[in-house]
């Protein structure tokens, strides 16, 4: 059963992640692992080193689609720019060669539709790449920057805004590829790699979501507060 | 969801006109942007400068207007027109209208009838079409790695006739990228696959 409503920090932590398996994923993007008894949410952020604060409008925002409004100035930025750079390696370095892996076994390389799926995979993976090397290579030195003190001329979170892409659509159609046209006459092998991609397409949306709704709102906090000194 | 869709409501009687922009304002199908039209008179004069979507109308009160010839007076060669039926219309002036809905229909089904009429609900529409011959060959194009430049100049069309069926297959497939036309190509046997080699690598390339 999936509990309803706000999780707070006096809540127990494996209550949450044995309702929300997604929580896990969270979980170890802010780096904090399993075996934490029945502690509770709070005590688990301070033991890791995590603002439970941040933690908590992370989770809440992934299981209830709310965002705070407005957005709270408690949110720690820091936190939040390594939370997102971890979900970055997390999906570069892990869940898509890890797609791509099963892809590859499940249609082979033998023929020119096999290696067509395939160069599709890898084409949408250095969309991806891309999409997120821009945020590593700009967005979070900007930020970083901005919690130093320092504004950098000719650059704002705005400039992001408008350029953030949804990386999950191309998943979408390439989903919608598989479904229509990949045939195959034992579907067991091709619905492991199908659910990857549904799941994965779901992270990538949220991630997105945390970007676009908290991260850069905050931001933008950020900015005006620096402005006003 | 897209501009809203543009709505002139032509009806003499004030109740029916309010009945219809009731159901109009009503719907989250579509946003519409509705005109009243009470004179008959005023008709062409209001279309002129409203320039709707879609004209909803009673075929009884435009007497013998032709609607060819409202909608080219009006401007508007490409405005819908739905016929209201308040009673039962002779079937040949229905043919000429893109739409009939009966005062009696229920609101779901008249804004279903309006949806299909406007681009989204056309594009959803044509996703059920086969491609034609010619889409096909573009298909064919794109997969080899062709530009649009180069695809008019094989198929000798116009680089703007070539953007136009790209918008077509892509609304017809739901595939937008070159790397997913090449699945269907392939699967759909519409490419020599000695054609495509060098754009998905040779055998035993991982």
């Amino acid at each position: 059963m999936q509990k309803l409503g706000k999780y707070v920090k006096t809540d127990r932590m494996s209550e949450l992640v044995s309702d929300n398996y997604r929580v896990l994923l969270v979980m170890s993007r802010f780096g904090i692992g399993l075996g934490f008894g029945d502690k509770t949410i709070d005590a688990v952020c301070r033991d890791n080193g995590v603002d439970t604060f941040t933690f908590l409008v992370v989770v809440n925002m992934l299981l209830t689609d709310e965002t705070p409004q407005p957005v709270s100035d408690r949110v720690h930025v820091a936190s939040l720019v390594q939370y997102l750079h971890n979900s970055h390696d997390y999906f570069l370095d892990f869940r898509l060669p890890e797609i791509r892996r099963k892809l590859v076994e499940v249609v082979g390389v033998q023929d020119e539709l096999s290696r067509a799926i395939v160069a599709y995979f890898d084409g949408y993976i250095e969309g991806v790449q891309a999409h997120m090397a821009y945020e590593e290579e700009i967005v979070f030195p900007y930020v970083r920057s901005l919690l130093e003190g320092r504004r950098q001329e000719g650059y704002r979170i705005e400039v992001f805004r408008q350029h953030h892409d949804q990386v999950e659509t191309l998943l979408t159609e390439f989903k919608q590829i598989l479904i229509k046209f990949y045939p195959s006459d034992s579907t067991h092998a091709i619905n492991g790699v199908l659910f990857d991609i549904f799941n994965c397409e779901y992270d990538l949306a949220s991630h997105n979501a945390v970007e676009d709704r908290l991260f850069i709102p905050t931001v933008r906090l950020l900015e005006q507060n620096l402005e006003e000194r | 969801m897209g501009a809203p869709l543009k709505i002139t409501v032509a009806e003499p009687s004030v109740i029916l006109r309010s009945g219809m922009l009731a159901v109009l304002e009503h719907t989250e199908k579509f946003k519409a942007e509705v005109y009243e039209v009470s004179d008959m008179e005023h008709l062409k004069a209001a279309l002129n400068w409203q320039h709707p979507d879609v004209l909803m109308v009673n075929p009884a009160s435009l007497g013998l207007y032709a609607l060819q010839q409202l909608r080219k007076e009006a401007g508007n060669p490409e405005m819908k027109c739905v016929a209201v039926q308040l009673t039962v219309s002779d079937q040949t002036t229905l043919r000429s209208y893109d739409e009939v809905i009966s005062i009696y229909d229920d609101a779901e089904t008249i804004v279903g009838k309006l949806f299909k009429l406007t681009a989204e609900g056309e594009q959803r529409d044509r996703r059920h079409e086969a491609l034609s011959g010619r889409e096909k060959e573009v298909i064919a194009c794109v997969v080899q790695g062709m530009t649009n430049k180069q695809i008019a100049d094989r198929l000798c069309i116009s680089t703007h006739t070539v953007i136009t069926h790209r918008r077509n297959i892509a609304a017809k497939l739901d595939i937008h990228s070159p790397a997913g036309l090449t699945i269907y190509a392939i699967v759909n046997k519409l490419v020599e696959l000695d054609a495509i080699r060098e754009t998905v690598g040779e055998p035993g390339e991982s």
